[in-house]
């Protein structure tokens, strides 16, 4: 394959030019990137800046969900201490769990991505700076809100995993777990817009000449990450969403005696809950293999494989999740292949680490901060790896399961894997952002203290649980041999924590935020991009890529960037801009406009937040209006995009000319909206697959479901709305203005067959009746929602074709409208014959 | 699609078979369907292996795609074999 898009890459050697360039191209990158000044930071969408704060905030939420793990230490430190009384201890350890997961893994990985993929990248800025912000400050509101519930003795208690019947409405009556439902199923909306920026941020801004095989490893991680957050995360928010309904509404989703099933919601908590270890390893595989090159100086032994095993740990960890339900009573048959997987799925893990240890054997290692962090991560993390093994076998799990075991080996795994990584990237990539490195001398002692601490700590775990300590309980008697393991594990949390402490102080000493230019630099001699010289325009012009390390192999390719000598060396059109690249081989296909700062991201992130909070409090009227306030805003910031723009084509560089507005499946837009599609088609089969779980295992329970005959015109119905979002498409772009209007009719119609649909079921089943009923009703719910917006996006584009700002050419908005309601449409679709279906 | 397809298709049969596996475990159990679906899913991937092992490739680009390509069919083809055995032990 030559050429992917008809670009010719012989145009790649006009590259570097020769001429000066003018001096006030600079200045005015410069005028159009500046830096925020006083309550301007709260506006701020460059990712420089959210990037940092998105990291400040996930470390915030490290460091307090790790005073959370002391308390708990010390209360364990010897039998019947009374430090936390029991009903607090249960809080304590759900909002340990759930916080070092929810608001400190996910979102630290992501932010590493905000902030790092578009220096690595070469891009001036990841494609949707403003979703950015909105999901930065979403998280930040809404995770400090759901961690005050704590202060309010009102914290979530289920553990965090939550399992109904005990977190269901007749055990848990209080709203501790409503905050748990409704605080996480928004943080993982968050999470999903961040996935979503970084999948076509990775696969659509890359410095040109940049192929896949090119690509940095961490890129290759994030991109990995975020497909499994897209494919993962709709299951949990699915799950969170049907418990929350049971307990507000009494539908019976978990209920067994009703026609529910508990284990329903495990199937549904696992096919995210296994995806999440993987989800948080990643991204920190992605920086060691960053990282060791560096530390060894050599290059990464085995990209490919590497490359392979991110792949292969992305599809498997989706098919391992019922591995957690071993003691369950599954059919023999799952047990016994889903035993099999989980042995499997530590293959692709295993071979990341022999490159990496590879790469360290046959370089010349140096033993600083990141180096030493590095080694101690591939040690924790494979005693870890170990213990998998020994619980992915059956009747080995049936004795370790919950007992302190099993806290023994998910703490190996997660700090191993994700929390040593995390250090070692902070050191390393520190001096990217802070116009100091971090003190060498002090970060041994760190790396002494936590890694002494970790074994201290989690080591003597194993025997506690293998002498049967149970996980979970608040205290525990004197005499059962216990004692001693855990005093050491206390002490040895203490130690680890003394290691943070000093981290912190480094930290407090050294880090001076740069995030334009004057950061202290390529310390450590690494050869990815994200090393250039940078301001907060990124760099000064986008280079051409021709190896994985361009650092290392073309010693002047710092200078040259910096001197204006490669692509888009000005802005073009006098606004924000990046180049978007085609997927595969990354060549230029146009120029992109990117949004400046907002405080509508802000506003809306508030006030979803609110909504959420509302809704746990059922202060409903209040809700409500965060609601229409949260959809006012985005719609304001919305109305700002999509604008039209002076010129048509524009010279980035060597006279290389590309458009500077693109519509359809090549735009980035319309790659953003099929990734919400897939999320919302994960919902819509999660919920389907709900339905025909309960049939399976509940038939008694079951039904006549309401006649196929009657449903066969609300399909066609639907089929009409998919048909017109497809021929207004098509209409439009041969010139007929007139087309918008089958589409906006198709948005409102939606909601009516949503409504007939409703109707037909209603004289059948009720929603409380059982849990056929409540899945019926929850798939009509959700397709209900999806109509809605709908509806809005159909109002939106009614507004927007008013005032005249859809043209043939200019015609984004249209294509998103249509293809949102045409979705909507294939959804309601298969919904209304599919619910009719199962047990017909 | 081509490259994707290329790049992903041994995952993509190792995917199939093991949802496969989980709903005839979950809602049809029977030993035969979990063989068949065993062998289909195998001979795909010794498909793929052929297709891409005849495939001529030039360019660097081509060529890295094919090598992860093959590797990945490779993986699935022992990843099938291995998740089928439990039942095929049986
Ligand atoms: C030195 C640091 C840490 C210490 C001392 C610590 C301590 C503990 C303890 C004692 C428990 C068991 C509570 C019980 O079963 O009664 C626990 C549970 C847990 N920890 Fe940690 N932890 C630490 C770091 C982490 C990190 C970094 C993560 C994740 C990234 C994490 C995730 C979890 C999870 C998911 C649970 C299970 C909660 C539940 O049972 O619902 N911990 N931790
Ligand atoms: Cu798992």
């Amino acid at each position: 394959m030559r050429s992917e898009t008809g670009f010719d890459p012989y145009l790649y050697q006009r590259f570097p030019t020769q001429e000066e360039r003018p001096p006030e191209e600079e200045e005015g990158l410069r005028r159009i990137w500046c830096a925020p000044k006083g309550w301007e930071y709260l506006t701020v969408v460059n990712n420089n800046y959210v990037g940092i704060f998105y990291l400040g905030t996930a470390f915030l939420f490290f460091l307090l969900a790790g005073v959370l793990a002391l308390l708990m230490r010390v209360q364990l430190a010897a039998p019947l201490m009374e430090v936390l009384p029991q009903a607090t201890y249960n809080q304590v350890f759900t909002m340990h769990g759930t916080v070092m997961m929810f608001l400190f893994a996910v979102p630290m990985v992501e932010a590493a991505g905000v902030l790092l993929l578009p220096q690595m990248l070469a891009a001036r800025d990841l494609p949707f700076p403003r979703l950015s912000a909105y999901a930065f400050w979403a998280y930040a509101v809404g995770g400090l809100a759901f961690f005050a519930s704590l202060f309010v003795g009102l914290a979530p208690d289920g553990g965090w995993f939550m399992y109904p019947p005990y977190t269901s409405k007749a055990y848990s009556p209080g709203i501790n777990a409503d905050f748990w439902l409704l605080g996480i199923g928004f943080i993982e909306i968050s999470a999903i817009a961040g996935a979503i920026e970084i999948i076509v941020g990775v696969l659509r801004t890359r410095a040109p000449g940049m192929s896949l095989d090119k690509m940095p490893i961490f890129a290759w991680a994030m991109l990995v990450f975020a497909v499994m957050i897209i494919i993962a995360f709709p299951s949990v928010i699915l799950a969170t969403l049907l418990l929350e309904i049971e307990r507000a509404f009494n539908w019976s989703f978990f209920d067994a005696a009703r026609g529910g099933d508990p284990v329903l919601w495990q199937h549904l908590f696992w096919f995210f809950g296994h995806p999440e270890v993987y989800i948080i390893f990643l991204p920190a595989a992605g920086m060691m293999s960053m990282i060791i090159p560096t530390v060894a100086r050599t290059e990464l032994v085995g990209y490919r494989l590497i490359v392979l095993a991110m792949i292969a740990t992305g599809f498997i960890s989706f098919g391992v999740w019922a591995h957690h339900m071993f003691t369950v009573g599954l059919p023999p048959m799952t047990t016994g292949f889903f035993s099999a997987a989980s042995m499997a799925v530590s293959l692709p893990a295993g071979i990341q680490v022999f490159s990496w240890i590879a790469t360290l054997a046959i370089g010349r290692p140096r033993f600083n901060a990141p180096g030493l962090f590095v080694l101690g991560s591939i040690v924790i993390f494979v005693t870890g790896g170990l213990t998998g093994v020994m619980v992915a076998l059956v009747p080995f799990d049936w004795q370790a399961h919950d007992t302190y075991f099993i806290v023994a080996h998910l703490h190996y795994v997660l700090i191993g894997g994700m929390v040593f990584p995390l250090f070692a990237a902070m050191y390393y990539w520190i001096p990217m952002v802070s116009s100091r490195a971090m003190s060498e001398r002090l970060a041994k002692w760190v790396f002494g203290l936590m890694f002494t601490g970790m074994n201290v700590a989690f080591m003597p775990m194993h025997l506690a649980g293998l002498m049967g300590m149970p996980r979970r309980v608040y205290t525990y008697l004197p005499g059962s041999g216990w004692d001693m393991l855990n005093l050491i594990s206390t002490v040895g949390a203490f130690l680890f924590a003394f290691g943070v402490l000093l981290f912190l102080i480094d930290l407090a000493r050294n880090f001076r935020m740069a995030p334009g230019g004057g950061n202290a630099g390529n310390v450590y001699g690494a050869g990815s991009l994200e090393w250039l010289p940078t301001e907060l325009y990124s760099t000064r012009s986008i280079p051409v890529v021709k190896s994985r390390e361009p650092l290392w192999d073309d010693p002047k390719i710092s200078d040259d960037v910096e001197q204006g000598r490669y692509f888009l060396p000005r802005s073009a059109t006098g606004l924000r801009e990046t180049i978007v690249t085609s997927p595969l081989l990354a060549e230029p296909q146009y120029v992109q406009i990117m949004p400046g700062p907002s405080v509508w991201p802000l506003v809306a992130a508030i006030f979803t937040a609110f909504f959420f909070l509302a809704l746990t409090v059922q202060a409903y009227m209040f809700g409500l209006a965060s609601g229409v306030i949260t959809v006012m805003a985005m719609l304001r910031w919305l109305s700002e995009t999509d604008r039209p723009i002076a010129q048509d084509e524009v010279d980035i560089g060597a006279g290389i000319m590309v458009p500077t507005y693109m519509t359809g499946p090549r735009s980035h837009g319309w790659w953003a909206m099929v990734i919400l599609m897939i999320v919302m088609a994960m919902i819509s089969a999660m919920a389907m697959f709900g339905l025909a779980f309960l049939w399976s295992n509940q038939p008694g329970f079951w039904t006549p479901p309401a006649s196929l005959g009657g449903g066969i015109p609300i399909a066609l119905g639907y089929g009409l709305v998919v048909a017109a979002a497809v021929s207004c498409r098509w209409l439009h772009r041969m010139g007929k203005n007139w087309a918008v209007a089958p589409v906006l009719l198709a948005g409102l119609a939606a909601p009516l067959l949503t409504w007939l649909d409703i109707r037909m079921w209603s004289a059948v089943l009720a929603p409380d009746a059982s849990g056929q009923g409540a899945a019926v009703f929850a798939i009509l719910s959700l397709q209900g929602t999806v109509a809605a917006i709908g509806v809005l996006f159909a109002a939106y584009l009614g507004w927007r074709s008013l005032r005249g700002l859809i043209t043939p050419t200019g015609n984004s908005t249209l294509d998103l409208a249509c293809l949102f309601i045409g979705y909507c449409g294939a959804q309601g679709l298969v919904g209304t014959i599919f619910t009719r279906a199962v047990g017909a | 699609m081509k490259s994707w397809l290329i790049l992903l298709g041994g995952f993509i049969v190792w995917t199939v078979h093991f949802f496969g596996l989980y709903l005839i475990a979950e809602f049809a159990p029977s030993a035969t369907l979990v063989i068949a679906l065993t062998i289909l899913c195998i001979i795909a991937d010794l498909w793929l292996l052929r297709w891409l092992r005849a495939m001529a490739c030039s360019e660097a680009f081509a060529q890295w795609r094919r090598s992860v390509g093959m590797a990945g069919a490779v993986l699935s083809l022992l990843a099938v074999l291995w998740q089928g055995l439990p039942v095929m032990l049986a």
